[in-house]
């Protein structure tokens, strides 16, 4: 039990760097990506091969996954962001799609389909880390300090240049604001973050492959933002933890005919997600009611 | 970077020369040429579509021109993009405001003098500055007591007062302003006046849109007539209102 519970809170953990990380392109800049799990996977694959090939050490395979998902990046927003909100979203499935190409193919570096496997447990100042009970510090910890991380730049003058660029691009452009850089900023801060949980992830796992990082898990992230709630701090990290319990939350629920809990567990999300954006458009964290009126 | 008193001295800050600028056939701007001098209120009037906004949008590089040529402080400034024109010293505001809807009045304000584009932590000194910058502009506006309201919270007057507060707190030499008075209520429409009155006596020049004549009358030291795209007058207001063709076209298309 207490094995199942640690599992789910690091689960929960590295979920919530995803949600958190989107959320701070999505909820502040008004980007709305769909390939967050590429630089999830980007950061596993870029922190394996270098705890494989290099050092297992995490202040090696960090800044490598970080850089990695960085410059990875810039292919999506530097010609992505100079045009308006929409181009960027089918950008970023493009980038989705054809990343998982390249996870499934670059067998070298990724493995290929059959993924990588025994991945070196991530080396903290000398220690290995691959218990649970450890690791769970480990993961908090990363959480953190990505939360706090967000939570300076979000307060910060960078950051009311991404709200003012959300609410109004032509205005904060009409402030001497540049757009483009901007948001190409926010973004290559995002997919470094992301890199972070990519990391924990794989020496967590001790095996990854190209499951983990297609496009339903950049939708799931993208569904954890928005459950919880866009623009709020503790809004993705709501929505992760939700969306990781339910599924065990209702695999309890005795009464449901087990075979079928697949299907009953598709109906509830929808249903659900439905009724949340019904009654609270602004997700479980956000205003209550999210009125139009005013919107410029 | 704020100018003396140059009211007066009248120097050319803004040299417009035979710009034009179509939408599909439509001139929207044509062959237009004008000075914007320093220190006065310059007042575009003209009916509904005469490219009074659409003059702002290639000033501040919003639009592309189809030919002519701007210089700014004797530099040509063709092809400048809007965040450029806004670090160069040229604001504008919009007749739809724009506000940053979701922030607070005090950010509204402050976002706006805060133009670096890098995450880099501020220093003391630039945080006390800006703050004090939008102490004043809050203060003159009388938006003091909202400023931890949500810009789209504000009442219609506060939201107009919020727009003009947004440039008075930067230290930009020209305003353009999209018909910043209107809808306002003739108490409203005082407090800006006396606002605009005082920020040009400070070196501030202005150029802006204004349907109303009395307010035409009351602020403007030069009035620019644009009709259809042209340029039909540039003159002192009296020698403007006056002129009986002018009058025509203006009352002509509102009756």
């Amino acid at each position: 039990m207490e094995a199942y519970l640690l599992n789910l809170v690091i689960l929960i953990s590295i979920y919530s760097i995803l949600a958190s990380t989107l959320n701070f392109i999505m909820g502040y800049a008004g980007i709305y990506s769909l390939a967050h799990a590429v630089f999830f996977g980007v950061g596993a694959y870029a922190g394996t091969y270098a705890a494989m090939h290099v050092n297992a050490s995490i202040f090696i395979s960090l800044p490598v996954a970080m850089v990695a998902g960085a410059v990875l990046s810039l292919i999506l927003a530097l010609p992505a962001l100079r045009v308006r909100g929409e181009y960027f979203v089918a950008a970023s499935l493009g980038l989705q799609v054809l990343a998982v190409t390249i996870f499934s193919e670059w067998k070298s570096v990724t493995g290929g389909i059959g993924g990588l496997v025994g991945i070196p447990p991530v080396n903290v100042a000398g220690l290995d880390i691959f218990k649970p009970g450890q690791f769970v510090f480990l993961t908090l910890a990363a959480l953190v300090i990505v939360l706090i991380i967000i939570n300076r730049l979000v307060h910060s003058s960078f950051g009311r240049s991404l709200r003012a660029i959300r609410d109004s691009e032509s205005a904060a452009a009409a402030f001497g604001k540049n757009v483009p850089l901007i948001k190409t900023i926010s973004v290559v801060i995002s997919a470094a973050l992301a890199a972070v949980a990519g990391v924990m992830y794989a020496s967590y796992l001790s095996f990854i492959n190209v499951e983990s990082f297609k496009l339903d898990t950049s939708v799931l992230i993208m569904a954890m933002v928005i459950i919880g709630g866009t623009g709020t701090q503790a809004g993705p990290i709501v929505g992760a933890a939700l969306l990781l319990l339910l599924p065990s939350l209702i695999s309890y629920l005795d009464f449901l005919p087990q075979t079928e809990i697949g299907a009953i567990q598709q109906i509830i999300y929808g249903l659900g997600m439905a009724l949340l954006m019904i009654y609270r458009p602004g997700g479980i964290i956000g205003r209550k009611k999210h009125s139009s009126a005013g919107k410029e | 970077m704020m100018v003396e008193n140059t009211k007066g001295t009248e120097d050319v800050l803004m040299e417009i020369r035979n710009v034009d600028k179509a939408f599909g056939g439509v001139k929207a701007v044509d062959n237009v040429s004008m000075d914007l001098r320093a220190g006065i209120i310059t007042t575009l009037v003209g009916p509904n579509g005469a490219g009074k906004t659409t003059l702002f949008n290639l000033i501040t590089g919003e639009l592309s021109k189809d030919s002519g040529s701007i210089k700014w402080l004797g530099q040509p400034i063709n092809r400048i993009k809007p965040f450029q024109a806004a670090r160069a010293g040229i604001l504008r505001t919009f007749q739809d405001l724009r506000l940053f809807s979701e922030m607070s009045v005090e950010e509204n304000v402050l976002t706006s003098i805060e133009a670096g584009s890098l995450p880099l932590p501020q220093t003391g000194n630039q945080r006390a500055a800006r703050q004090e910058r939008v102490e004043y502009a809050l203060s003159r506006t009388g938006l003091a007591d909202k400023r931890k309201t949500r810009a789209k919270d504000l009442a219609y007057a506060e939201r107009k007062f919020l727009s003009m507060a947004r440039v008075m707190a930067t230290e930009a030499r020209l305003w353009l302003l999209d018909e910043p008075a209107s809808g306002l209520d003739p108490h409203s429409y005082e407090k800006f006046l006396e606002i605009l009155r005082e920020e040009v006596k400070q070196g501030v020049t202005v150029c802006i849109i204004e349907h109303n004549l009395d307010i035409v009358i009351g602020i403007s030291d030069r009035i620019a007539f644009l009709d259809r795209g042209r340029l039909l007058a540039d003159d002192e207001p009296q020698t403007v209102l006056n002129d009986p063709a002018l009058r025509a076209i203006y009352f002509g298309e509102r009756a």
